[in-house]
């Protein structure tokens, strides 16, 4: 048992101990298409507290690869290679020797913290359970160490927490209970595997810092899977970009960020829409899609997307080798900049816009063409009615709300409450115009977009269009215009019927409005015009990739020339190279046809792009509204600076030193939201800033909508515009 | 707990007194008990008609009989069933309908609660083994054995089974296998453990038969319960934490894949219900499926509807048994 003596003389190892060493990892699994290789050759060290950050759009192995070294794979998985967790060979060991090695060694941390924890038992007791695996203590006392655990994540209370189930907690909560559990035997590695995915991003902060501390607390080493650059670029030391099953590029995180010699960093970093950035300037998407690893191809797995492609590219595959003229040279041989490309050397300083198109590309073809130009010129035409009209009110809201019953469990279903998912919203959407709608989930967000399209009744309040109160329409008077106000959702795998080809789905819209005769013709014209091939309109969505249903789903929307498009966070289900590519389309949409948005979103880098004007959601009222300048270059209501605050900027040195103003705790319930001002329970200005009289103000007296100047409002009763970015 | 078990239990009220208004309804409205008497040649006396529609309770009008054999008050002492009376049996005054009934559950409880035991520890093992071996030569096995016995009508494959039983008796000139009765015709000379013997041996027939289907649905329910819960993230964490393969299916997956099985097997119990009529009159037992058969015959209303409350009863019981075992099982649900 050569682990456990390393165990005990563990603070005594040197600081540059390799704690984990892959080597040449290969992971196949077999399916009924032939074998499908996720892993390939894949080799990464890491040293003993050193933070190494896996960067990989889905589907490019960074899961399958900790998966594998922790042993978790199916049967189904063929793994070759090595793997040693501090000298000691972990692949194709039996369940008896791994075992000792999980959650003791290495510990793991998953990325849905609502799944991870088992319902059925108490968070105490599945900590517990993670101790006594690994340690001859009683029960009492690995209780005690429970509790000191669940204080150390940041969960308030932890001696009543502690005896409280999964479901009693809220998502970031729970997900600092699988952080204590990773952290209870002192692990050196701690596997995080997009462990803030699935959260909000003020709540994202707050658990970032929890993991900072368990490494901090346990001395362990971090491998940090993420597809999110900016997680990254403040959180490690080294970058691993992965793509297609291999690493195509690693490094210090300032040599891949500021430096990259791999034509898909420089994509991906492009791609990016970011928040320190000017509006206007435009994405440049990576065309195509990663390769299904079924048949990858023979050289290079990025040449078929690959704007610098050669013909060496597609014969032979390249390895990872330092570039010749590599601007740093590190003493280190862990830290040196390597890059699987067969010319690097020719992207020293290469910025994303010299090598990709920033114009998104269409279906060619001559008639493509002439067809973009005629929407262009109607476009146009659009454009100049709007502008003389001196931009119109098209869609508006006024002192909308929306209550949603609670009701018992009994037979009787009495109203025990209501949820105020919409309290009193005033928003007016502009001819040829994009309004962000911001919030972490549960502010309303959604309900509103929902209301606005009369999907669902408001409790009180208006909804116009046009000048014209919607709700009072029946069903029937309403589908007339239905036509100009259509919707996309969020998710483009469940918003499409599978059993239905994608010429049906699109011309569904027209058949309703009992114009199924056009349909014929304008399918293909609008296939063409979201970017698609119109001959695959006979194929079923399930043959299409995740940002090609996303672009479906748009042509759906414009089947019937609307003047709206409500847009549910559109963009957020897909990787970075595929959304910049759905934005600009956007973006190009709304020139050519005039369309005005109404831009639902959780992600500020994403709004911050696209919008003319902002609002700010918080529990079912609107905090601040401004122009998106206004907003982004002097944000006044703390809730908004924490929200900039949070979203992580994909620049090691930015992220690394700008200044933060963070919040705490969760959003509150809200079938019961705090009296007076409802962010006062999180906000940062209200715990330090302020003195117990102003206080008061806040408790007793909601703050309303005020007007800064030049239409800039929010809804603080201190509020103080601040520069964040 | 307490407090959600208290709540279940009072919902099983109402719910057992609408099955009461139901029962009466479809029994009373179905046909008249003495249409034989009515038949008779000669006719009878209109005098003895109608001192039988008099003893019968016929003479009264629905809502009245309804309240006559819920409560008894106003009728003749015989009737009511919240003194514990059922009513006046067509087949006569020796014919007890309390005794009878209470004489079926005892011969029928055995076969049902050997069965259900029998059918929910099969399903359990071999639904867990066929979801930790899938797709596995096991799994394959367990598979058609369980789409063979739901794929056999119960009364098809109780006949087989008999006479499979009877079959082999005849082959090795034994008489291994108890194919008649719950109990040999002469017990009163046995001693405590013949008697127990003598019981078991006359229950592994119909046993097996009313196992059977239950099992086959069960042990499909089971095995794609068990496959979620495998596949979930939790028992992925509680493997990455360093637990024991076998402590996880024990620990973290069965507790979780017994939840759903629990739903199934209580509406299941109606179907054993169901199978106990079919399965009785196959093997010749004197239990309640005789009880219900021999009343539907006599066009015993009394009978009729003390059997329909009585199992409606026991489903109701069922559903509790189930509402508390999830409270067991899940928290999120008892502390709703």
């Amino acid at each position: 048992m050569t682990t456990t003596e390393h165990k005990s003389e563990g603070p005594v190892a040197a600081d540059d101990e390799i704690v984990l060493d892959v080597q040449d990892l290969n992971v196949t699994f077999s399916s009924e298409d032939g074998p499908l290789q996720a892993v390939r050759g894949v080799s990464y060290q890491v040293r003993r507290g050193e933070a190494l950050g896996i960067v990989g759009e889905s589907g490019s192995g960074k899961s399958v690869t900790s998966m594998a070294i922790m042993g978790l794979l199916p049967r189904t998985a063929k793994v070759s290679g090595s793997a040693r967790v501090l000298d000691q060979e972990v692949i194709g060991l039996n369940d008896a020797q791994i075992s000792k090695v999980r959650g003791r060694r290495i510990a793991m941390i998953f990325q849905d913290p609502l799944t991870s924890l088992n319902p059925v038992y108490t968070i105490g007791y599945q900590i517990v359970e993670a101790i006594l695996t690994h340690r001859k203590t009683t029960k009492q006392k690995a209780r005690e160490r429970a509790i000191e655990l669940l204080d150390k994540v940041g969960i308030p209370n932890p001696e009543r927490r502690v005896d409280q189930y999964p479901h009693e907690l809220s998502g970031g909560m729970r997900q600092r209970v699988v952080i204590a559990i990773a952290m209870a035997n002192d692990p050196d590695i701690i596997i995080a595997d997009e462990p803030t995915t699935a959260l909000d991003v003020t709540v994202q902060a707050q658990v970032l810092e929890a993991l900072e501390a368990a490494r901090k607390e346990t001395g362990a080493a971090l491998v940090l899977i993420t597809h999110d650059l900016g997680v990254v670029a403040g959180h490690v030391d080294r970058v691993a970009v992965m793509y297609a099953g291999r690493l195509v590029e690693t490094g210090t995180v300032e040599d891949v960020f500021y430096r990259p010699r791999m034509p898909y960093a420089l994509g991906l970093l492009g791609s990016l829409p970011r928040m320190d950035e000017e509006r206007g300037a435009r994405l440049t998407p990576i065309k195509g899609t990663p390769p299904s690893l079924l048949n990858l191809p023979q050289g290079c797995p990025f040449a078929p997307r690959c704007p610098m492609v050669q013909d060496v590219c597609l014969s032979e595959a390249p390895v990872l080798t330092a570039p010749e003229d590599a601007e740093e040279r590190h003493e280190d041989p862990l830290a040196r900049h390597l890059a699987a490309c067969h010319f690097s050397d020719q992207l020293a300083g290469a910025r994303p816009q010299d090598l990709f198109q920033a114009t998104e590309l269409r279906g060619s073809g001559p008639e493509a063409v002439a067809e973009e130009e005629k929407d262009a010129e109607a476009g146009s035409g659009a454009e100049q009615e709007g502008d003389s009209a001196s931009s119109e009110i098209l869609l508006s809201a006024t002192d909308l709300v929306k209550h949603f019953p609670i009701r018992s469990k009994g037979i009787l279903r009495r109203k025990v409450g209501e949820v105020q998912a919409v309290s009193g919203i005033d928003l007016e959407l502009r001819e040829h115009e994009t309004l962000a709608l911001v919030g972490e989930s549960g502010c309303g967000k959604s309900t509103t977009a929902r209301l606005l399209l009369q999907l669902i009744k408001q409790t009180s309040g208006d909804v116009r269009y046009k000048g014209k109160p919607l709700h009072t329409l029946s069903e029937a008077q309403m589908r007339p215009l239905r036509r100009d106000l259509q919707l996309v959702f969020q998710d483009p795998f469940a918003s499409l019927d599978p059993r239905m080809t994608v010429w049906d789905i699109i011309a569904e819209p027209m058949q309703i409005h009992g114009r199924g005769k056009e349909a014929k013709q304008r399918v293909g014209e609008l296939l063409d015009l979201v970017g698609l091939n119109p001959e695959h309109g006979s194929r079923y969505p399930h043959e299409f990739s995740g940002g090609q249903r996303q672009r479906i789903g748009v042509a759906r929307a414009l089947a019937l020339n609307p003047k709206v498009l409500i847009l549910d966070e559109p963009v957020s289900a897909l990787d970075v190279s595929i959304q910049a590519g759905v934005i600009n389309l956007l973006e190009d949409l709304q020139d050519e046809l005039g369309l005005s948005y109404l831009f639902v979103s959780h992600d500020l880098s994403v709004v911050k792009h696209i919008a003319d004007r902002v609002a700010v959601m918080y529990l079912g009222k609107i905090v601040e509204t401004g122009t998106t300048e206004q907003l982004f270059s002097a944000p006044a209501h703390p809730y908004t600076q924490a929200l900039i605050s949070a979203i992580p900027l994909p620049d090691p040195v930015k992220e690394r030193t700008r200044e933060r103003i963070v919040v705490t705790g969760d959003v509150p319930n809200p079938a019961n939201p705090p009296s007076g001002c409802r962010f006062r329970t999180r906000c940062p200005k209200f715990a330090g800033e302020l003195s117990e009289t102003e206080r008061l103000k806040c408790v007793e007296e909601p703050p309303v909508l005020l007007d800064r100047g030049t239409g800039h409002q929010d809804a603080c009763h201190y509020s103080k515009a601040v520069e964040l970015i | 707990m307490l407090v959600y078990t208290a709540r279940r239990f009072a919902v099983a009220i109402p719910v057992l007194l609408a099955a009461s208004v139901l029962v009466f309804l479809m029994v009373d409205l179905s046909g008249d008990p003495l249409s034989d008497l009515r038949m008779q040649q000669p006719p009878p006396s209109p005098e003895t008609i109608a001192a039988a529609e008099a003893r019968y309770y016929l003479d009264r009008s629905i809502p009245e009989r309804y309240w006559l054999w819920m409560t008894g008050i106003g009728g003749n002492g015989d009737i009511g069933l919240l003194q514990g009376k059922f009513g006046p049996s067509v087949r006569g005054g020796p014919f007890d309908i309390g005794e009878q009934l209470a004489s079926g559950i005892s011969i029928t409880i055995r076969l049902v609660s050997a069965a259900i035991v029998m059918a929910l520890g099969l399903a359990i093992v071999s639904g867990v083994i066929s979801a930790m071996r899938q797709y596995s030569k096991l799994d394959y096995t367990l598979t058609f054995i369980g789409f063979l016995a739901l794929a056999m009508p119960t009364f098809w494959l109780g006949a087989l089974i008999r006479e499979g039983g009877l079959w082999f008796n005849k082959t090795t000139d034994t008489s291994f296998f108890y194919t008649i009765g719950a109990n040999s015709a002469r017990v009163s000379n046995m001693t405590g453990w013949e008697y127990f013997l003598d019981s078991a041996g006359h229950l592994v027939l119909p046993t097996v038969t009313l196992m059977l289907t239950s099992y086959a649905a069960w042990s499909r329910y089971q095995r794609t319960s068990m496959l979620e819960v495998l596949n979930s993230d939790y028992v992925r964490l509680a493997r990455a934490k360093g637990v024991r393969n076998s402590v996880v299916v024990r620990r973290h997956a069965l507790r979780t894949a017994l939840i759903p099985l629990v739903t199934v097997a209580t509406i299941g119990i109606v179907g054993i219900l169901e199978g106990v009529v079919i399965i009785e009159t196959i093997f010749q037992w004197r239990g309640l499926g005789y009880f219900f058969i021999e009343a539907v015959k006599a066009k015993d209303t009394f009978a009729l509807m003390a059997w329909l409350m009585l199992s409606g009863t026991l489903v109701v019981l069922a559903n509790l048994i189930a509402d508390v075992l999830y409270g067991v099982l899940d928290p999120r649900i008892r502390y709703e």
